[in-house]
């Protein structure tokens, strides 16, 4: 059994607005191992993208413990947690997020950043990514040059440029057509079982999410349903 | 660590008007700025020269300037009683200079003769060279003792127009005495830069004057001046005297009003200059909250989001400021960089060289920089505290 990468104990998030308490999340217990390509699903309002953005260290929770690739994340404060972010965390979003003004090597390029490194190693690394999602040829196109499909592959590469142990992609294919979300979560496994990245994936859809291998439903911030999907199994851990 | 300048430098153009707009502004500001800067700093370079506390001007009892002062002949000797004068070490004769003082009005070159400004007239004799001792013959030839001709300040020369060697001018009281140029002279870039000399007895006789308006002396070293005025005001001489930094910090009074006016204007202008900046950066900062939010994301401080847009800013505001020192330069190029102002009272023209300094051009853009800087800087922290999960969400 690999070592858990995600690890909620008793997790509560709760939300004031207007002098009244809303809770998100009611003391959700939830263990994902090194590996393991899971898909947290629920109607809106249920909490998903909470618990995703409290395992990304984007927020805290009110109460409960936390601990993601080796950090309690409870405990550490906003410099310590961005810090981390880019170390071990790749963020895909339904949008993609890109920056208009840089090309796809240059968005791609962004996380290394925040690294020490001679620009050749980030341009190898840069090279390398864009390869994986199958966008080298792309390199020099701004984003308004790419089709939608295309501009996710980019914002994939940067999730993965810097080699991080997990990527969280919130509703990755809730914008593109069948066919072209079909390549992304093909892709997203190819991430999962080829390189061993942990995912955690948020969406709405049901084909999206026969993808992943443990299905978790959330209901109004409880975790109803916990169930693997048949088809595949963990990825290798190396 | 710092996101690439290059990603600020093609955000500056993503909103292509606000931004032209902005630099346009900037450049107005800074235009204005380096100028203002530049005569401030020419005015100052100019009454540097007339600093000397060893020659004191001396005017009729009352007067404040040479135009409404005259000293009749007699009075004039009384100065000749005076023991703190310095003398010429050749001829022994104190060094006494007695003056006359008169206007010409000349068309200005910058405006092709649209407009015409009044010249201090001088008349003097050997004695004022000695006496202004700065004042220098750079070309032609001295005026020839009893001659109706003149020398002519080099300042003035180029401000105006039919003032070259050779040129003659209708003067005198009738103005039927023709007077020719024979020569230009210098006077260190201080204010007697700004006149036209003639020999004394022959402008008293062409202007039909019998008094002279005023005289210069210089006090032997080690003497203090304030002595010596208070001697030249007292019951045994009566006139009014100045040491000369003070005569021309008085002459120059209204034209450091203006400056200050000026600097109030250019100031309200900055202030006009940073909620330009602010208002573009703003308007940036809105226009990028899920960028800002994506970025702060994979790893970006607040400290390097604060730091980007403050250094788009910084960019906005040195091309404006670049611009602005440019367009300044071709301004004085064009028009001519010679700026002439009245005098308080003579109603005179004083002229000025205004030269772009390298001090003058970094003074312009250390003020574009902070301009910038301040501008941005609350905009900036805007971006830096975006709520992240809230502007990652919105459509």
């Amino acid at each position: 059994m690999p070592e858990s990468e995600i690890e909620l104990r008793d997790v509560r998030k709760v939300y004031y607005k207007d002098r009244i308490d809303i809770p998100v999340l009611e003391g959700l217990n939830l263990s994902v191992p090194a590996g393991e390509f899971a898909v947290l699903m629920g109607p809106s309002g249920s909490g998903k993208s909470t618990l995703l953005h409290l395992i990304g260290g984007l927020d805290s929770p009110t109460s409960g413990s936390i601990r993601v690739a080796d950090s309690n994340l409870e405990q550490m404060n906003e410099r310590e947690l961005t810090a981390w972010r880019s170390r071990n965390v790749g963020f895909i979003f339904q949008m993609y997020h890109l920056v208009p003004v840089l090309t796809a090597a240059q968005n791609v390029e962004l996380p290394l950043l925040l690294f020490r490194m001679p620009s050749s190693e980030r341009r190898k690394r840069v090279a390398t990514a864009l390869g994986v999602v199958g966008l080298g040829d792309r390199m020099d196109h701004r984003p308004n040059q790419l089709s939608g499909g295309q501009e996710q592959r980019v914002a994939i590469a940067r999730a993965i440029v810097t080699d991080p142990r997990m990527i969280l992609a919130d509703e990755p294919t809730g914008d593109l057509d069948a066919k072209t979300s079909e390549e992304i979560l093909n892709l997203l496994n190819t991430l999962n079982t080829e390189f061993g990245k942990t995912i955690l994936m948020v969406t709405h859809d049901p084909r999206a999410a026969s993808h992943g291998q443990r299905l978790l439903h959330l209901d109004k911030g409880v975790l109803e349903r916990d169930e693997r999907t048949p088809a595949r199994a963990p990825a290798a851990v190396s | 660590m710092a996101l690439p300048l290059k990603y600020h430098w093609r955000n500056l153009f993503v909103r292509k008007a606000t931004t032209v707009l902005t630099i346009l502004v900037i450049a107005a500001v800074i235009g204005v700025f380096t100028w203002v800067t530049g005569f401030n700093s020419a005015l100052k370079s100019s009454l540097a020269v007339a600093s000397d506390d060893r020659k004191i001007l001396v005017l009729k009892r009352g007067s404040t300037s040479e135009t409404n002062s005259a000293i009749p002949v007699d009075e004039y000797a009384k100065l000749n009683q005076l023991t703190e004068m310095a003398r010429d070490p050749n001829s022994n004769e104190p060094l006494l200079s007695p003056e006359m003082m008169t206007q010409l009005s000349r068309p200005r070159i910058r405006d092709e003769g649209k407009t015409w400004g009044n010249i201090a007239m001088r008349g003097v004799t050997d004695a004022a060279f000695k006496v202004h001792s700065n004042v220098k013959l750079i070309s032609g030839r001295q005026f020839s003792t009893g001659a109706q001709e003149l020398i002519v300040g080099a300042t003035t020369a180029r401000q105006f127009s039919g003032l070259n060697i050779g040129d003659e001018l209708q003067l005198g009281y009738s103005g039927n005495r023709e007077y020719t140029i024979v020569g230009t002279f210098s006077a260190s870039g201080g204010p007697m830069e700004s006149e036209v000399w003639g020999y004394l007895p022959s402008l008293l006789n062409s202007y039909n004057r019998t008094m002279y308006s005023s005289a210069a002396l210089r006090i032997k070293d080690g003497v203090d001046p304030e002595r010596v005025l208070k001697e030249i005001e007292g019951p045994a001489i009566q006139m009014s005297a100045w040491t000369e930094p003070a005569y021309w910090k008085a002459q120059t009074e209204n034209i450091g009003k203006y400056l200050v006016v000026t600097s109030i204007l250019v100031t309200a202008m900055a202030l006009a200059a940073i909620f330009s900046i602010a208002n573009t950066m703003f308007s940036m900062v809105a226009g990028r909250t899920r960028e800002v939010a994506m970025l702060r994301t994979i790893g970006f401080s607040q400290t390097a989001i604060l730091a980007g847009f403050v250094i788009e800013a910084v960019f906005l505001s040195v091309i404006g400021g670049i611009l602005g020192c440019i367009g300044c330069m071709a301004w004085l190029a064009e028009m001519g960089n010679t700026k002439d102002m009245f005098g308080a009272s003579s109603f005179t023209s004083l002229a000025f060289d205004i030269h772009l300094t390298a001090w003058t051009v970094g003074t312009a853009l250390a003020a574009v920089v902070i301009v910038g800087v301040v501008g941005a800087l609350v905009p900036a922290m805007r971006a830096s505290r975006v709520a992240v999960i809230s502007a990652l969400r919105e459509p």
